[in-house]
């Protein structure tokens, strides 16, 4: 599904990705992991088009992609979220989420103003959507406050939401537990476990702790140091010297 | 008489006024576009209806049509810039826009009149009533654009689009991330807004009778932020509010001077004095102005 051939993005002199080569396949959960500073924030801009490439092919579902605008790449099927939530503070929680629908009709000034028969069918529909989804994050409750007042754990589900709301064919989440308890962070994963098994997505996610990749993902590739370190079954990586030694910091 | 006159006159412009407050909201308090400019669009509207009128001489109506055009592909150039111009910079872009723009109309004076202006602006519908009652007319024909105009910003503004508008305010590269084509909606919010303002535009030059580049300094677009910093931001009932008591200080005190002892240039001085204290005093202590964003609830 995504496919990345020799990537590389400097920043100066420092190789941020130095000819990283991976590819995630199609219906699956594959994560991404490495120390701090190794580069995995940096893969996801430039996939998705938030920063340029200094070199290499990126292919989506068999298209090249890299050079295109953040828009263009989301329009394509291709959704991230951000390390730090990000969500428009004076749209409500459920404004939030009708706004991450594909599709909608009256986004433009003629029809909203000309096609508002359609424009208030379609805005229904997307209202059950987004009700049905705000259920399985647990935020109905908060559906009517404005985003910018939930906390950063309720604004990380509220931007999965989003993106399940937008339903692209490949999500790529950039540390969507980071700053969430516990108890918040296996809901989480258990959100995303549901929603890619209902809907049979590709995941693409960042993550630093081993116990929530190890329970939900497939496959997993490591960067250290802009570079691919290992790739393998959550398992395999698990047992990885070179693995552990980045991360337990040995010599 | 002439009290009811000057309420007549007042009122007018306080309804001229909405409007430029209506489009200047919309850009500032939905699109978060930062618009140091907007007396741009209230002069080319002005000019543009005026000149129609009186060059080349075609039916009022075909004017104002040509007016609010005008200023909404000026909207269209303005928004131009926006895809590489960070906000603060396109703001001085646009104040720096305005002032090109009025020092157009003072130099080329072959297509507009320069210093002196555009004089005898006929007056739509004038020969139906008496000179007495023509202000009251036209009165009306302003109160019914500034309703038209704040049903139609309603629509916009509770449509999808406005909702992706005000995503864009918040969060512009979360609004990329969803695959919104944020210049795009820029571009169409700032054609709206430059409709509006065009359209306030040919209502006054046509109500004053009589425009010069005088009529178009960047205090009056100071004066229209001064409107939607009190009457509150995001909502078009404020950008009115705003614009009927800025309006109504701004004119009143003009006839108050028979009664102070002071200069009519230190009364001009003084008024401004007063606006720029109201502006502190809300940014202060008030800053969502007197009508907050209203929250849409399902």
């Amino acid at each position: 599904m995504l496919k990345i051939k020799e990537l590389q993005k400097n920043f100066g002199s420092l190789r941020a990705l130095d000819r990283v080569s991976l590819e995630v396949k199609g219906d699956s959960i594959v994560g991404l992991i490495g120390p701090n500073g190794s580069g995995k924030t940096t893969l996801f801009n430039v996939v998705s088009g938030f920063y340029e490439k200094d070199g290499g092919e990126i292919y989506f579902k068999e298209e090249r992609v890299d050079g295109l605008t953040p828009d263009r790449i989301a329009r394509k099927g291709l959704c991230r979220t951000f390390q730090i939530a990000k969500a428009p503070e004076k749209l409500t929680v459920l404004e939030n989420m009708m706004l991450a629908a594909k599709n909608q009709v009256g986004e433009n000034p003629f029809s909203a103003l000309f096609v508002r028969r359609r424009t208030a069918r379609v805005e229904k529909e997307n209202l059950d959507r987004a009700m049905e989804l705000l259920k399985v994050l647990q935020l109905v409750d908060l559906k009517n406050e404005y985003a910018g007042d939930l906390s950063g754990g309720q604004k990380k589900l509220l931007s999965l939401g989003r993106v399940f709301m937008l339903n692209p064919d490949m999500i790529l989440l950039d540390e969507p537990t980071a700053g969430v308890n516990p108890t918040l962070t296996m809901q989480l994963m258990k959100a995303i476990k549901e929603l890619q098994q209902r809907e049979h997505k590709s995941v693409f996610i960042i993550e630093h702790s081993m116990k929530v990749i190890s329970s939900i993902c497939d496959k997993v590739f490591v960067l250290n140091f802009g570079k691919k370190m290992a790739e393998g079954t959550p398992g395999e990586i698990q047992k990885n010297e070179k693995v552990l030694e980045a991360y337990l910091g040995g010599s | 008489m002439t009290l009811i006159n000057f309420f007549i006159y007042l009122l007018t412009m306080v309804g001229i006024y909405s409007l430029l407050a209506m489009s200047l909201n919309f850009q500032v308090g939905f699109a978060g576009l930062i618009n140091f400019g907007q007396v741009v669009f209230f002069c080319i509207g002005a000019y543009t209806s005026s000149l129609l009128a009186t060059r080349i001489g075609i039916p009022l109506p075909f004017c104002f049509a040509g007016g609010m055009i005008l200023s909404g592909l000026f909207g269209y150039l303005m928004s131009i810039p926006t895809k590489s111009l960070k906000s603060d910079y396109w703001a001085i872009a646009t104040l720096a826009t305005a002032e090109v723009i009025r020092l157009i109309a003072l130099n080329e004076g072959w297509l507009t009149g320069g210093p002196f202006g555009v004089m005898s602006i006929p007056q739509p519908f004038q020969s139906l009533f008496s000179m007495i009652s023509y202000p009251f007319f036209y009165l009306m024909l302003v109160l019914v654009c500034v309703l038209l105009i704040y049903f139609v910003l309603s629509l916009l503004s509770n449509s999808p689009f406005g909702r992706d508008v005000k995503a864009i305010r918040d969060e512009e590269e979360m609004c990329l991330s969803l695959g919104k084509n944020t210049r795009q909606i820029k571009l169409q919010a700032m054609v709206v807004a430059g409709m509006v303002g065009g359209l306030a535009g040919a209502l006054f030059a046509h109500y004053i009778a009589f425009i010069s580049p005088e009529n178009f300094r960047p205090i009056e677009t100071f004066l229209m932020w001064a409107m939607i910093i009190v009457g509150g931001r995001g909502n078009h009932a404020g950008a009115i509010l705003g614009a009927g008591i800025i309006q109504l200080f701004n004119v009143s005190t003009r006839f108050i001077g028979d009664y102070v002892p002071l200069s009519s240039d230190s009364m001009a001085s003084l008024r401004m004095v007063i606006i720029g204290l109201l502006i502190i005093l809300f940014v202060s202590y008030r800053p969502e102005g007197l009508i907050k964003e209203k929250k849409k609830v399902y």
